[in-house]
């Protein structure tokens, strides 16, 4: 118990700390800082867009009061989710402008890197088990061949072949023709549309698990309690899932939380070539348009996305593995 | 007792061959033409230095080979049927129930992410009809046979100390009743203490249940106490088969009177152990004659050219020329070496006068009222360890003192105050050096350094002590470089001299190596050498012959002692084996739990002791005579 509160405490405090960051940092400045924000990220001789101050002072809050004040009523606005308004997407609130991307980016990235995660892992753990057999020189062979090209690469070659060259899926956006909501009209074309990024992703994905896997379930084959599971005579399934699979699946759930974690940094490559509208294509705007909230509360969440994540590694592997729960605990 | 030939055996092995055919380097014969039984209920020992195949032979039996070794020749029953070639589905049928094991080392045996009822359940129910409650119960009847708390039945392997792992080792391999038990060491790297009480209990249930057992070890002496009957295997081969009784009393090869010999009775007068001189062959070279040749001072001509085949002699059978010569086929015009029980090689000799004389040399080094306090802080509370309480000694010139007491008693603490890495909680610890009396803990930057060259430490494990990257030649030059600054000849002497006084010789065939060409004696030797580099007068040797093979011991204890005799060093010499204690040190101090609760001449203390942890000690040192 003692080995969870800890990590929930050291994970509130991080958080603490990075939301305060994100306070204090445009406020460092002496002057009007969403002026001065503005003019930094437009260059000095420019025209000052009014538009633009409006923009950065609502997502500031008022530059009136002291410290205090301003800091209590950034806490309360982000409670209540209020972010400021987009500068790209003005006059929409980057709430909401985000509240519309994230399902997407959710919808398409959770969902393949939970199948790549049990595909790898699975793969990795026969391929170790039945090592050196043909299957597993197969995909050992198949999947570092896949590792050393490009995610990018992959993407073009399959948006170039299975959407302009054979036509089969669209070649941009998540939706065209329908309206949004639970018809059969929009999900079928949000199938078809997320199946290529989808598939991009599912080739590159599962190879550092299986790898991973692979590589950890063999040293594991070699301890004492594999010998031992085998003198005692239990079915192979046993000795390959109860007794070797769990203890190297140890190391590659907590990299799975980690990955889950940094993919609300959007999978901005995938993303941006298939002019898919989640995180990672908003990110790529923010970044080019220099829409400063919008791109500050994207990192704000990316970084929450990874403490989250952290959290739940280290809780996992608590309850995982009850070594690590003594020797910290 | 139950012999061989009486019924069926339970276990039959005939002309076993195990070989490893590694990529990467040459394949080796680990096991090579081995016959024996085991009848049901019979307790076997097997017994032969490191490296010399017992668990590739264990492995082999359990038929848990994996590449690159492989059985490549003879057959294996149990229990009536051929289990050398059945598949691993067929071999299940017979897996635990019938066929159990306890692995050498097998701190690591359990699943470390599954509490230890499961890893019970699992088995039981894969072989049997209990389920439920019904394990349970089982679960509960195995920890008591073993005297665990049924608290830790719930536990997670790493919640139990490594007797208590055994324990349940010992258990687990119980829980089917099964017909045979192999024991791979099962105690090796334990306590003396907890070793011995495992060991006790272990050879009790057989005899209540009647299973039968091959226990492995490398120590002659706890097989002795142990079994009905002993294997004797020699690279790769058994060499002797005979009853534990015959084979006391008259050991028939050399390498098992070699064995016996490095066991002696430590309250006699006068004590003698052999040991055995040279390493075993390498297994990777196919050798002619008998593979004990170049170490056996009995060997004949035949011995280089022909193998001795293993034959029926007297009560057992023996693999040795000279053995069958004098007891089965006569001599024939042969000359052959004496009829002898003992091994004819080189011996120790520890004499009681010896020690009465070091006893009045001078002092060198004062432990006066010393303790040792660690405070750990774990939040707001601090814990308090005493690792050491008020205790006093001295060391002299040219005398050993032993530290004996078990893992935890607070040896190493001291030694650590000695060597000035630690300093006293209270007390004081005093060196009569050549600048006069100086307190240990004193001592900063080139004090402590030059004190250090007064003061040298031998550690247990050889094997981790010298670098691997490193010529002898270097590893003992650094020291003579950085303590007394010698150059080019001049050094190059001194490591020569080095060399040649721990026996390495001649020097120039060994300045050039590197330590893992070495085997573990000769390692050990390295490791003493350097510590003779800076001339100091005390050494503290840190169980300094625990890792090494029961045949070469007596060996690096003999180095010590001529230090001692030669050199004039004082040596603090810490273990927890009586009997080399008593071999190389002239005082005793008995620690328990940081406290000495015993001290006095060694013969005086082993032959009379007074404190009970000095008896439980001495019952633990395996007496087989
Ligand atoms: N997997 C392996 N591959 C190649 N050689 C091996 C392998 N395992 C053991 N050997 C070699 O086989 C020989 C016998 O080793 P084994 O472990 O059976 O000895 P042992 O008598 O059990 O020694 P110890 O007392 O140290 O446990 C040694 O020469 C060893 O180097
Ligand atoms: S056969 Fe010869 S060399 Fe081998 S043990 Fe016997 S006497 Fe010694
Ligand atoms: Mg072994």
């Amino acid at each position: 118990m003692r080995y969870f509160l800890r990590k929930l405490g050291f994970f509130l405090g991080t958080l603490w700390a990075v939301v305060t960051l994100n306070f204090m940092i445009p406020r460092l400045q002496p002057g009007d800082p969403a002026e001065l924000m503005v003019r930094r990220l437009q260059g000095k001789d420019s025209q000052l867009d009014t538009a633009q101050v409006e923009a950065m002072r609502s997502m500031l809050g008022a530059p009136d009061g002291s410290l205090w004040t301003q800091y209590w009523a950034y806490l309360a606005d982000l409670l209540r989710g209020d972010f400021g308004v987009s500068y790209t997407y003005y006059p929409f609130s980057v709430a909401e402008v985000i509240g519309q991307a994230i399902w997407w980016t959710v919808g398409l990235v959770v969902v393949t890197q939970i199948i790549s995660f049990v595909v790898g892992i699975v793969l990795g753990a026969y391929a170790a088990w039945r090592r050196n057999s043909k299957l597993d020189t197969t995909i050992t062979l198949g999947s570092t061949f896949l590792g050393t090209l490009q995610p990018f690469w992959i993407a073009l070659v399959l948006l170039y072949v299975f959407g302009y060259t054979l036509g089969w899926f669209p070649t941009s956006g998540g939706y065209s023709a329908s309206t949004p909501g639970l018809n059969m009209f929009f999900i079928e074309e949000v199938l078809s549309h997320s199946t290529l990024p989808a598939v991009a992703l599912l080739i590159v994905t599962p190879i550092g698990w299986i790898l991973g896997m692979r590589n950890t379930m063999i040293m594991n084959l070699g301890e004492d309690y594999i010998r031992l599971a085998k003198a005692k005579g239990l079915p192979d399934r046993t000795v390959a899932l109860r007794y070797a699979a769990r203890n190297a699946l140890l190391p590659s759930v907590t990299g799975f939380a980690l990955a889950l974690g940094s993919v609300l940094g959007g999978t901005i490559l995938v993303e941006t070539v298939f002019d898919y509208p989640g995180l990672g294509r908003l990110m790529g705007e923010a970044v080019s348009n220099k829409d400063y909230p919008l791109l500050q509360t994207l990192m704000l969440l990316t970084t929450t996305g990874v403490l989250i994540a952290n959290l739940i590694a280290d809780l996992l592997y608590g309850v995982l593995d009850p070594r690590a729960r003594r020797a910290e605990g | 007792m139950a012999r061989p030939n009486e019924g069926t055996p339970l276990l039959e092995v005939r002309n076993l061959e195990v070989r490893y055919e590694p990529k990467a380097s040459r394949s080796l014969t680990a096991v090579q033409d081995v016959n024996f039984t085991i009848a049901p209920g019979e307790f076997v020992g097997l017994i032969g230095e490191s490296g010399s195949g017992k668990t590739t032979l264990a492995t082999a039996l359990l038929r848990l080979l994996e590449k690159p070794g492989r059985i490549s020749n003879g057959t294996i029953m149990f229990d009536g049927t051929d289990i050398t070639h059945l598949d691993q589905d067929e071999l299940r049928a017979i897996r635990w129930r019938d066929l159990s094991t306890v692995f050498q080392s097998s701190m690591n045996s359990l699943n470390p992410v599954v509490r230890i009822e499961p890893q019970f359940r699992d088995a039981i129910e894969q072989h049997s009809d209990l389920r439920g409650e019904d394990v349970s119960a089982r679960v509960r009847e195995l920890f008591d046979m073993v005297f665990i708390d049924h608290r830790f039945i719930t536990a997670f392997p790493h919640e139990l100390s490594g007797g208590m792992k055994q324990r349940v080792n010992l258990a687990l391999a119980l829980a089917l009743d099964p017909k045979l038990v192999l024991l791979d060491e099962p105690t090796t790297g334990l306590d003396v203490v907890v070793q011995h009480s495992i060991l006790q209990n272990v050879r009790k249930l057989q005899e209540e249940k009647g299973f039968a057992v091959l226990f492995i070890s490398h120590d002659i002496g706890t097989v002795l106490d142990l079994s009905d009957r002993i294997l004797v295997m020699y690279s790769g081969r058994i060499v002797e088969d005979q009853t534990a009784a015959e084979l006391l009393r008259e050991p028939l090869h050399p390498y098992t009177k070699g064995l016996l010999g490095s066991y002696g009775d430590p309250r006699a007068e006068t004590v003698r152990i052999t040991y055995i001189p040279g390493r075993p062959p390498d297994l990777s070279l196919v050798s002619e004659g008998c593979s004990f040749a170049p170490r056996c001072p009995e060997k004949i001509d035949r011995c280089l050219t022909e193998y001795p085949e293993l034959l029926p002699i007297e009560s057992g059978e023996v693999a040795c020329h000279v053995a069958a010569l004098h007891r089965l086929v006569g001599a024939d015009g042969i000359e052959l070496p004496e009829r002898n029980r003992r091994f004819v090689g080189p011996e120790f000799v520890k004499t009681a006068d010896e020690s009465a004389h070091a006893r009045e040399r001078d002092i060198v080094l004062t432990v006066d009222n010393v303790t040792k306090v660690f405070e750990k802080r774990r939040g707001l509370k601090v814990d308090r360890t005493v690792a050491v309480a008020d205790t006093s000694f001295v060391l002299r010139k040219g005398a050993v003192t032993a530290l004996v007491g078990q893992s935890g008693s607070g040896k190493s603490t001291l030694a650590r105050m000695i060597t000035g890495i630690d300093s006293p909680t209270e007390g004081r610890i005093v060196f009569h050096g050549p600048d006069g009396d100086q307190e240990v803990a004193s001592f900063r930057g080139r004090a402590l350094r030059s004190y250090r060259s007064h003061v040298q430490m031998v550690f247990q494990d050889p094997y981790s002590a010298l670098n691997p990257t490193k010529r002898l030649g270097q590893i003992l030059e650094r020291p003579l470089v950085n303590y007394h600054g010698l150059k080019g000849d001049a050094r190059r002497k001194r490591v020569e001299e080095l060399l040649e006084t721990v026996a390495l010789t001649p020097a120039d065939r060994f300045i050039n190596r590197y330590a893992y060409e070495l085997s573990g004696g000769q390692r050990q030797r390295v490791v003493i050498a350097r510590a003779l580099a800076v001339l100091p007068e005390v050494i503290v040797a840190d169980e300094p012959i625990s890792s090494l093979d029961v045949s070469i011991r007596a060996e690096i204890l003999e180095l010590l002692n001529d230090l001692v005799q030669d050199h004039d060093v004082g040596i603090l010499y810490i273990t927890h084996d009586l009997l080399s204690a008593r071999m190389l040190a002239d005082e005793v101090i008995v620690l328990n739990e940081g406290r000495v609760v015993e001290q006095g001449p060694v013969l005086q203390v082993i032959r009379d002791p007074q404190d009970p942890y000095t008896r439980t000690l001495l019952d633990a040192v395996p007496n087989p005579f």
